[in-house]
């Protein structure tokens, strides 16, 4: 008998993850894993913390190589699939075609910079992979570089904007939208939240947008120029360096057109299969049950890539064994979830902030914390915590637990 | 498999695991050993994969300092667990840990002889054997003497050990104030295991809670009545897997919804309440103000473990000293503290005792009745039946 083959597409959070339960569940054929990372991966939500200096290189890797080793994964580094072909069960690569019994599509997502005017000779900073941090690293340690500029106000937006605020940097925050974290904070919350930024030195330019930039020479200059800025509501102002992030995007490009259903991102089912009965996807690439509203949607973060990523390999498991997957193997669904700490400023959110006719906010404020509770009914669907982060941490996140929590209790209440 | 049981739950843990570092500073066991949940996971698959036999394991382990008082050294109160923005399971982790740890003779079974709890004699059962503490007339589940076992009782009382074994009249007066507000009630004088949990004895927790489980489910009951949330959450767990539709009520939730007014004024010093580390929620807290008619937007809480959780004093008793020290740094000379685990009273008075200072240790269920705890009644006697005529017999038992 010919030995089976998973490969796995994209080598991260829910690629690891999937290679450890298709080890742990007892499968031993190839496991083959294209990568356009390393073959070891870092993890995308240390990466500011190592271009703000709070963690070194070596500390952005979740996984040891003898880790990874003993996975015992045939790691494609460096590599890019150009295609998926479903029918042949073939991906296609600069180095050479690869066969699969199963595949799994688990190639994350890369920030957007949609928006951002084209500028000759300059190439703004982005957050994501260690080669973002490494040059968003050498920017911010540089003493010519004072100001920068950042583009958008979602989580990465701020999480960029943490590390220069950790640098020492002279930060300016530019969003379109009139509220930072306008996906995940209601607007108490995030006025709050600003006032914090405010009071920590960083200029907030919201409910505008970068129009031009123009590359002024100055010798004094980072790299001997400036950027010269002009927004949409008029002002100008130079830079030393932007940064840009408006958004995420699943990373689906190598997908041809009609080969598998994609809404946003690849439509799953409970045991992370795509419409293709041989391709199962995870991650940021995987639109999947979301507890709350009860559709699938995208939940890009850490946890359900990894759960995801585990889901999907025991899945595979017992398909390849034609076996029926237990219903205890199921993605059980999630909900968003979001810690951010900027200087000493704490946010946590989880479930939603969308309100409709059915749904109240109640907010708590003293002077240490603000608590803004999404109620639907007599439920908590959702909620906002900004605080000081010293004064209130251990009361911070203790609350924040407790009323994710409730979230989940009432949802697993609400279930048949 | 390799050479440790459960190595797949590590994997587990360690894929999830971002080693961002934020739970090191929620917890002093993390701290004092420079160590990460995901930190201990792959400390224990390192030690594995140097070792060729179980010896070598073994000494692989104990050769980790960190890694063996970090394991140990937890109270398994979630601190870390929420300051984890991945809700990484920390207790599942270290629960898997102690069992490992345990079949390889990490752990001395004779440190946790006394709070085995499944067995015939434990601390409790020895203790209310002694002072003639029993429960007959009121496990009407039970079949007794004279009387068949009562299958028609609709709400189950469940003191837990502490509350039945330290305070015998506070928990007549509980379970009659309960019958009162019933057609029939009945008792469980028994423990939830988590005793058995905390010292690697995960499996026999779970078959103990289970029995506890058929035991309210023979007697009719659909409600379970909780003194404490640690009781509450391992019986609702039991109850789920068994799929029995038995609620599991706070007993102050119990009481607010049948109109109970406190038997007593609430003590004219400050209250500073101890949300227990067991009150994942939040919601026993809550209850608990409701049931006194305190506004719980305005008490003074503090959070975290009294020090009595994860089995840690019988590993290193000053920590779980220090632990109590540091939660009783929150609450002012003058002042009562208040809270929801009868285990919390204990751990605070026996400190106070030890250490004394112008605080008063109480359940809040002390608050709502007439009776009382009486400590240093109970660590006289606790501390006499050692050597007194029973003291033989308890060194062999607990031997």
């Amino acid at each position: 008998m010919t030995e089976q083959t998973v490969a796995i597409v994209g080598f991260g959070t829910a690629g690891v993850n999937a290679a450890i339960a298709l080890r742990g569940a007892g499968y031993e054929g190839r496991i083959v894993a294209i990568t356009r990372g390393p073959a070891v991966p870092y993890s995308p939500i240390l990466t500011s913390y190592y271009a703000g200096g709070q963690k070194s290189f070596e500390e952005c890797f979740p996984w040891t190589a003898e880790e990874i080793d003993c996975l015992n994964v045939d790691i494609i580094e460096h590599c890019e699939v150009d295609s998926i072909d479903v029918n042949a069960r073939c991906l296609r690569t600069s180095r050479g075609d690869f066969a699969y019994d199963k595949c799994l599509i688990a190639t994350g997502s890369d920030p957007v910079t949609r928006g951002f005017p084209q500028v000759e000779g300059f190439e703004p900073l982005t957050l994501r992979s260690m080669e973002d941090a490494e040059r968003l690293k050498r920017v911010a340690e540089d003493p010519a570089c004072k100001r920068v500029l950042v583009s958008g106000a979602s989580m990465v937006a701020l999480k960029t904007l943490e590390a220069c605020v950790l640098r020492g940097l002279e930060v300016t925050l530019v969003g379109m939208m009139p509220h930072v974290l306008d996906m995940n904070a209601l607007p108490v919350a995030a006025e709050r939240f600003e006032r914090g930024l405010s009071n920590m030195g960083v200029a907030l330019k919201l409910g505008t947008t970068i129009a031009s930039v123009e590359v002024i020479s100055d010798a004094e200059g980072f790299e001997g120029r400036r950027l010269e800025v002009t927004f949409a509501n008029g002002d100008v102002e130079r830079f030393d360096h932007i940064s840009v992030a408006h958004g995420m995007r699943s990373n689906l490009g190598f997908i041809p057109q009609g080969a598998l259903e994609i809404d946003r991102a690849l439509l799953v089912d409970p045991y992370m299969r795509t419409s293709d009965p041989h391709v199962y996807a995870a991650g940021d690439v995987a639109q999947a049950l979301e507890l709350i509203s009860g559709e699938r949607s995208i939940v890009g973060i850490w946890k359900n890539a990894a759960v995801q990523g585990a889901c999907a390999g025991r899945a595979i498991v017992y398909e390849l064994a034609s076996r029926e997957i237990p219903e205890s193997f199921a993605y059980v669904g999630s909900i968003s979830t979001n810690t951010i700490v900027v200087g000493d400023l704490l946010f946590i959110s989880a479930g939603t902030i969308k309100l409709t006719d059915a749904r109240r906010v109640e907010v708590r404020e003293d002077d240490d914390m603000l608590v803004a509770h999404i109620y639907e009914g007599s439920r908590l669907v959702g909620f906002n915590l900004v605080c000081d982060n010293t004064s209130a941490r251990g009361v911070a996140y203790d609350t924040g637990g407790m009323l994710t929590i409730r979230i989940i209790g009432g949802l697993a209440g609400a279930r048949p | 498999m390799g050479l440790l049981k459960h190595s797949d739950v590590y994997w587990s843990f360690i894929g999830q695991c971002t080693q961002c570092g934020y739970c090191t500073g929620a917890c002093t066991s993390l701290t004092n050993n420079d160590i990460t949940l995901g930190g201990i996971a792959r400390a224990l698959l390192a030690a594995e994969r140097k070792a060729s036999t179980l010896e070598e394991l073994r000494d692989n382990i104990m050769a980790d300092e960190s890694l063996v008082n970090a394991v140990r050294g937890c109270f398994f109160c979630t601190s870390c667990k929420n300051t984890c923005f991945a809700h990484n399971d920390v207790c599942d982790l270290i629960y898997h840990a102690r069992v490992d740890f345990l079949n390889l003779g990490l752990i001395p079974r004779e440190a946790y002889s006394s709070v085995m709890v499944d067995e015939e004699w434990d601390i409790f059962t020895a203790y209310r054997a002694i002072h003639g503490i029993g429960y007959a007339d009121l496990t009407r589940h039970r079949a007794q003497e004279g009387a068949e076992a009562a299958t028609d009782c609709d709400v189950a009382f469940f003191p837990g050990c502490s509350l039945a074994a330290y305070g015998p009249e506070l928990t007549r007066e509980i379970f009659e104030t309960i019958d009162g507000f019933s057609e029939k009630a009945t008792m469980l004088d028994s423990c939830c295991g988590s005793s058995l949990k905390s010292a690697g004895f995960f499996e026999r927790a779970e078959a103990l809670c289970d029995r506890n489980a058929v035991e309210i489910e023979q007697s009719g009951a659909k409600r379970l009545v909780c003194v404490c949330p640690g009781c509450a959450n391992d019986m609702k767990a039991a109850l789920s897997a068994r799929g029995l539709d038995i609620e599991v009520v706070s007993l102050s939730a119990f009481l607010s919804e049948n109109g109970f007014t406190p038997k007593r004024p609430l003590p004219e010093t400050p209250l500073v309440f101890s949300k227990s580390c067991q009150d994942r929620d939040g919601r026993y807290l809550e209850e608990t103000c409701g049931a006194l008619g305190v506004d719980p937007e305005t008490p003074a809480i503090f959070r975290g473990c009294c020090g009595a959780g994860g089995a840690v004093s019988a590993f290193a008793p000053e920590r779980q000293a220090a632990q109590a020290d540091s939660k009783l740094s929150f609450v002012p000379d003058g002042a009562t503290v208040v809270s929801m685990c009868p285990t919390c009273t204990y751990t605070y008075a026996y400190r106070l005792m030890e250490s004394p200072r112008d605080i008063q240790s109480k359940h809040y269920a002390e608050l709502l009745f007439e009776n009382q705890f009486d400590w240093d009644l109970t660590f006289a006697q606790l501390g006499g039946m050692w050597c007194g005529e029973y003291g033989a017999w308890l060194a062999q038992v607990f031997a």
